[in-house]
């Protein structure tokens, strides 16, 4: 079974991601939901993760700089991360695809993009 | 120029549409001037700051029924279940989503902008400072209001 953490400030937000999850296959996945960067990488550590999906503008660590330590860290650095963002345009996206990031989504996020997005995830 | 033929306004109001429907599954329409609807001194509001390249705030007033039937049916529970935390969660959430639509509708490809935490108001909404654009809309017969307050956005 993958496990999958879902960083996100917002209940509403990370319930819409479960939704997508589960429409694209991946409801039988190990979720955990957390609300910002510190507790997104503190669950990534408990356990191995197949995948991050993450929020940008959280509170008390933001999803760059979770990014940057996800990518820092011997541990973590070869776990997906993919951010879905309100705040993302091109020169936004191509700054966290330099960072390491797999793909960067725009909010409101539907289960096509991140079935196109997870594509490679999926064939696993 | 009236504010209806501005790309601000335009892009503003692709940005609402495409929220609701995408995240509420709801029609968000123009109000006519003829059939006007005032928010209720009542309803819910919410604002962000926009911080970067221009400084201002987007507020959001949606009436408490309206919100609470979009609540229910967005977390597919029954009316009687919505918690205040969710229809605030909802609101904030909504507003985070259109106002990043909104940024990236306004701004070239290659401009970055950032955006603060969306606030939740307290109290009836503030008054409309002068120079305020608007925007006065509905949703299933009810009013929603959109307000962009900033000196960046009136140029």
């Amino acid at each position: 079974m993958k496990r999958i953490v879902i960083a996100d400030d917002s209940a509403t937000a990370r319930m819409f991601i479960r939704r997508c999850l589960d429409i694209i296959g991946l409801g039988d996945a190990e979720i955990i939901e957390v609300e910002h960067g510190k507790e997104a990488l503190a669950a990534a550590k408990a356990a191995p993760t197949d995948l991050l999906l993450s929020d940008l503008n959280m509170p008390v660590m933001d999803g760059e700089t979770l990014l940057k330590w996800v990518k820092a860290s011997p541990k973590l650095m070869d776990m997906p991360v993919v951010i879905i963002t309100s705040a993302g345009n091109p020169a936004k996206e191509q700054e966290l695809l330099k960072l390491g990031a797999l793909k960067v989504l725009n909010k409101p996020v539907a289960p096509p993009m991140l079935m196109d997005a997870l594509s490679m995830f999926l064939e696993d | 120029m009236p504010h209806q033929d501005t790309p601000i306004y335009s892009a503003m109001l692709e940005a609402v549409c495409d929220t609701f429907e995408k995240m509420a599954f709801v029609e968000v329409t123009e109000q006519s001037d003829e059939l006007e609807q005032e928010i209720p001194s009542d309803a819910i509001w919410v604002s962000i700051l926009i911080h970067d390249p221009l400084q201002g705030e987007i507020r959001l007033a949606i009436p408490q029924g309206l919100l609470t039937n979009m609540t229910a049916d967005m977390f597919g529970i029954e009316l009687s279940d919505v918690e205040e935390k969710q229809r605030q969660d909802i609101i904030a959430e909504i507003l985070n989503t259109l106002a990043g639509l909104f940024m990236t509708n306004l701004l070239p490809d290659d401009q970055s902008y950032k955006l603060g935490l969306p606030e939740h108001g307290e109290g009836p909404i503030p008054e409309v400072e002068d120079g305020s654009i608007l925007w006065n809309l509905k949703i299933e017969g009810s009013p929603l209001l959109l307000i962009v307050n900033g000196i960046g956005f009136m140029s």
